[in-house]
């Protein structure tokens, strides 16, 4: 059974209309990747597929998106806060319960942020930062990741490093890239998105940046 | 053809205080009556250099009391303050709120007075209930400028109160700390005042021992109570609060009972207007006549005075202001001019415009001019604070003109704008202050609020009280309202 | 952390509200005293006296200092004091707001007490045996807003003197707090002219704190009566029958002279509710009263 379907529908923000005659069918295992001009409706597209995938998926919005005054441990474990009983949330936003910080835990251990569990976030590197969003995005019980341009301000080694945690442990992936051959590497499937519609849809297999270029206004980037 | 220049709103605006300051000042009675002024400030300043610690009875438990009405007011005040926060979309809870803060403690206390007689709870809730309505209108604003990008990553279904925790809570509560400590701080001196009315704190003894010019006692108890303020942000540690609390109910004498008849009576009977509580055929033109009697004979003319005074006092603040921010601003002084300018200013500060007022007027004798002089000091002091560490982030160029020039051209430009929104920001503050000075004997509208009280008239006391609230509530719509149209804003450090 | 911390303190807030519910006991008797004069050595004078009534009441007797004269009727008519040494125009109010209070004693010199009309030397004005009317035009203070000699009576007597209030009177009118302050805001010459009450005046004289060559009684208004000692009605059910008569015959048999000289009186006397009905129909006159 797919896991979403847009028939012919619409969509945009603030009541203007951004989005139009979209069709897209999106089943479960897919590897995703929007691309397009920015500001061609990546993110407006993305948010509408996380509006339709409710609790199954967990968002990765741009630019991270962290509570600065809080710790690493808190900003991930709110990947479940609409799991637990306010109660719960809050005893843990005070004082820490030992279970839930192991859980927290076995997620920061393979991102390499096991020592920063109790840091503020303010305190954390560029690539820290990134990886614990991600990190709370994974700590989301959900199958399903939404992200939206989550390596857009990382060097290529960790951006590739992220890519490929959030490909071995989340059964689907949709992102929003504007790195073209990353896009190609890591997605099985291009949504191509330009002038509020859908001009391109297909299997990312044997595909160059170069074949992107008619996304773009100019055909460079 | 050479264009004519257009003032600017700025200089309009400005022009337009000055010229109503100016002709307040032309009408204002600022005469220093008192014959022999500076023999009197002589023997003050004699009595500031050699203080006497011993001469009040319990100075200990004075200290002990103002520091647990400060303490209990203030920490209710954040739990009900907080509160409203939360709910501070809705319209009542703003009006309510613009209502209870837009009455100065002082009132409040009159009125508690009446209800529960010199019990504790007098104080703790003459400090609670208008910071209460202070607190939740910084809070709402907080919360409103907190961080909103987070929200979007909370998990789909999370609970309103779970997102509240942990997206919105966290932003804000260092801002919540630290107007909390200025609160305390706040709250330190209101308490102190608190003792001019007859409740047991500092300004009790301060006022007994002013009057009667034993002015060694006089300068002990400055001297603890700026020692206290100064010291509050080694003493104040967040694991001593519930320390400090329970202390401050241990402390205070609860003993000092009261029945709940006598607060019904208050509610039921003594604000009543006389003319109807007498009742009789007549009733509603003896109504009529008191009403008229007590508006044209009370209310307008203290609504005159008040208004008055607080229109020299904020042109006053504004002028000393310009003074007072070059003594710490690192653009025009050296270090060691800094660390005085520091010193003066924060003496300044701490010191209660109602105590600095009080002082002024033994020295000098009852007219405006202690009134202005107490009250410009005070907030020029608070506002040059603000704009001398807001000129710490100016970066001039290497070869900025320097001195005067340096002030005129470089340095003025770029704080007038943040000035004048701290002024119209202390505009309201400065009315609650001059309607209060009333009590001291000038004419505003606390001379007939305490007068009112004093004739056991608390109908009269009341009706005196709400045309004060209504007063300041206009300013403060004016002086928003100024405020946008100006596009003059305040951080939140600054409020 | 911090919400233990806010946890803590609403628990602590909230529990005194409880005990402060209570009523309070009549375990103890406790009085008050207009701030007249002298304000820091209330306490001084004015234990001495509950000193002697403890023993002579075989009572625990207090006594609470108040700020103002408007305190000490508050605090009488809330039942935080059952006994009170009020002035005329307190007095009169105070026991209008208590069903059943009355006046039981006074001092011997209050049936017939007096306001001085004083004024600074520079004024160059002197005693005179007609109302001197020359005190127009300068600056002139009272004492309390709510004291007899230092407010009602001298108000009385400029109103009839001119026909008109006295901020119309003057050029600048205040209200200095007390007696003893207001000789010294007159002998300084913050103000040039003002009202005291005769018996703060006299003890000035005697203990040197008044200079003659720089303040000078210039007029004495006509006897009124003044001070008073009341009691509440309820008293006799609160402390047993015959309290009442028991704490009247306490003050009238005090007669050491240390404890009267702090009033100041020769010696006290009994007095009546109804002593006092022309200060009320002042009062009344001039509108202080509805």
């Amino acid at each position: 059974m797919a896991l979403l379907q847009l028939k012919d529908e619409s969509a945009g923000y603030n009541g203007k209309e951004i989005l139009r005659g979209l069709n897209v069918t999106i089943d479960p295992g897919e590897r995703i990747a929007l691309v397009g001009e920015s500001g061609a409706g990546k993110s407006t597209l993305l948010r509408l597929f996380y509006e339709r995938l409710g609790a199954k998926a967990a968002l990765m919005p741009q630019d991270s998106a962290l509570v600065q005054a809080l710790t690493v441990f808190h900003n991930v474990y709110m990947g479940r806060l609409h799991q637990r009983s306010v109660w719960r949330n809050l005893r843990n936003l005070v004082l820490p319960a030992r279970a839930d910080v192991e859980e927290v835990r076995k997620v920061l251990v393979p991102l390499r942020l096991e020592e920063k569990i109790f840091s503020g976030v303010g305190e954390l590197s560029g690539g820290q930062y990134q990886r614990t969003a991600l990190a709370r995005a994974l700590f989301h019980t959900g199958d399903v990741i939404v992200a939206d341009e989550p390596v857009s301000s990382v060097d290529e080694h960790q951006a590739r490093e992220i890519l490929e945690t959030m490909n071995a442990q989340k059964q689907t992936v949709i992102l929003a890239m504007h790195d073209r051959a990353l896009a190609i590497e890591f997605a099985d499937r291009l949504i191509g998105v330009k002038d509020g519609q859908i001009v391109m849809d297909q299997e990312s297999a044997g595909m160059t940046p170069g074949d992107l270029d008619n996304l773009y206004l100019n055909g460079v980037e | 053809m050479i264009a004519r220049r257009e003032p600017s709103p700025l200089a309009r605006t400005t022009t337009g205080f000055l010229f109503v300051a100016i002709v307040c000042w032309i009408f204002a009675d600022i005469a220093i009556s008192t014959s022999d002024p500076w023999r009197e400030f002589g023997l003050l300043l004699k009595g500031i250099v050699t203080p006497d610690f011993y001469a009040t009875n319990s100075l200990g438990l004075a200290l002990a009391y103002t520091l647990a009405f400060a303490l209990l007011g203030v920490a209710l005040a954040n739990i009900f303050g907080f509160g409203l926060a939360l709910i501070f979309h809705s319209r009542t809870v703003r009006v309510g709120c613009a209502f209870i803060r837009s009455i100065h403690e002082l009132f409040w206390a009159l009125i508690f007075l009446q209800m529960f007689g010199l019990s504790p709870l007098t104080g703790v809730l003459a400090i609670a209930i208008p910071y209460a309505g202070i607190i939740a209108k910084v809070y709402a604003e907080i919360l409103e400028e907190a961080d909103q990008r987070p929200l979007s990553a909370v998990p789909v279904g999370a609970g309103r109160a779970s997102t509240f925790l942990f997206v919105r809570l966290p932003d804000a509560w260092a801002h919540f700390r630290n107007y909390s400590m200025y609160r305390l701080e706040c709250g330190l001196r209101s308490s102190a005042v608190l003792g001019f009315i007859g409740l047991p704190t500092l300004g009790f003894h301060l006022e007994t021992a002013f009057k009667e010019g034993y002015y060694s006692e006089v300068s002990a108890l400055l001297i603890m109570f700026y020692l206290v303020i100064a010291t509050m942000r080694i003493w104040m540690k967040k694991p001593l609060l519930p320390v400090y609390l329970i202390g401050a109910v241990i402390v205070l004498p609860w003993g000092v009972a009261f029945s709940l008849s006598n607060i019904i009576r208050f509610l039921t009977e003594d604000i009543i207007p006389y003319p109807l509580r007498a009742g009789g055929e007549n009733m509603m033109s003896a109504f009529g006549d008191w009403l008229s009697l007590l508006l044209l004979d009370q209310a307008l003319p203290g609504m005159v005075a008040t208004i008055q005074l607080t229109m020299i006092a904020l042109v006053a603040t504004g002028l000393l202001t310009l003074v007072f921010f070059p003594l710490i601003s690192p653009l025009l002084l050296g270090r060691a001019a800094r660390t005085g300018g520091h010193t003066f200013l924060v003496i300044v500060r701490s010191t209660p415009e109602y105590i600095l007022a009080f002082v002024l007027l033994n020295l000098w004798g009852p007219s405006m001019l202690p009134a202005i002089v107490a009250l410009s000091l005070h907030n020029a002091a608070i506002i040059g604070h603000l704009i001398g560490r807001y000129t710490e982030t100016i970066r001039l160029r290497i070869d900025a003109a320097k001195g005067a020039n340096r002030y005129f051209y470089e340095v003025l430009p770029r704080v007038y704008r943040p000035m004048l929104a701290l002024l119209f920001y202390r505009w309201e503050i400065i009315l609650r202050e001059t309607a209060i000075l009333g009590i001291l004997g000038i004419a505003t509208l606390g001379f007939y609020v305490d007068s009112a009280f004093a004739d056991l008239r608390f109908d009269r006391a009341l009706l005196l009280i709400l045309v004060t609230a209504m007063l300041n509530i206009c300013v403060d719509s004016i002086s928003r309202s100024i405020r946008s149209r100006l596009r003059l804003q305040t951080t939140l450090e600054q409020r | 952390m911090k919400f233990r911390t806010l946890l803590t303190a609403a628990a602590v807030i909230a529990f005194p509200f409880v005990p402060a519910m209570q009523a309070n006991a009549a375990d103890k008797f406790v009085f008050t005293a207009i701030p007249d004069q002298d304000e820091s050595q209330l306490r001084k004078r004015f234990d001495k006296v509950a000193k002697y009534l403890s023993t002579t009441l075989s009572t625990k007797v207090e006594y609470v200092p108040v700020k103002s004269y408007s305190a000490a009727v508050t605090a009488f008519r809330n039942n935080q004091v059952q006994l009170a040494w009020f002035g005329g125009l307190s007095g009169v109010r105070a026991r209008g707001l208590v069903k059943g209070s009355k006046a039981i004693a006074q001092g011997k010199a209050d049936p017939n007490f007096e306001t001085y009309f004083i004024a600074n030397a520079s004024t160059g004005l002197t005693l005179s045996k007609e109302f001197p009317k020359e005190i127009a035009g300068k600056t002139f203070t009272f004492g309390s807003k709510g004291s007899t000699s230092g407010r009602l009576m001298p108000e009385f007597h400029i109103r009839k003197a001119f026909g008109k209030v006295p901020q119309q009177v003057f050029s600048r009118v205040g209200f200095s707090g007390n007696h003893s302050r207001t000789v010294a805001l007159v002998q300084s010459g913050a103000y040039e002219v003002g009202a005291t009450n005769f018996k703060v005046w006299k003890k000035g004289l005697k203990n040197g704190t008044i200079d003659p060559k720089k303040v000078r009684v210039i007029w004495k208004t006509p006897g009124y009566p003044d001070y008073n000692w009341s009691i509440r009605g309820d008293v006799d059910k609160a402390f047993g029958p015959g309290f009442a008569q028991k704490v009247q015959s306490a003050l009238i048999s005090m007669n050491d002279p240390d404890l009267l000289s702090s009033f100041p009186r020769a010696s006290f006397i009994p007095a009546q509710n109804s002593d006092y009905a022309p200060i009320k129909d002042t009062a009344k006159k001039l509108g202080l009263i509805d």
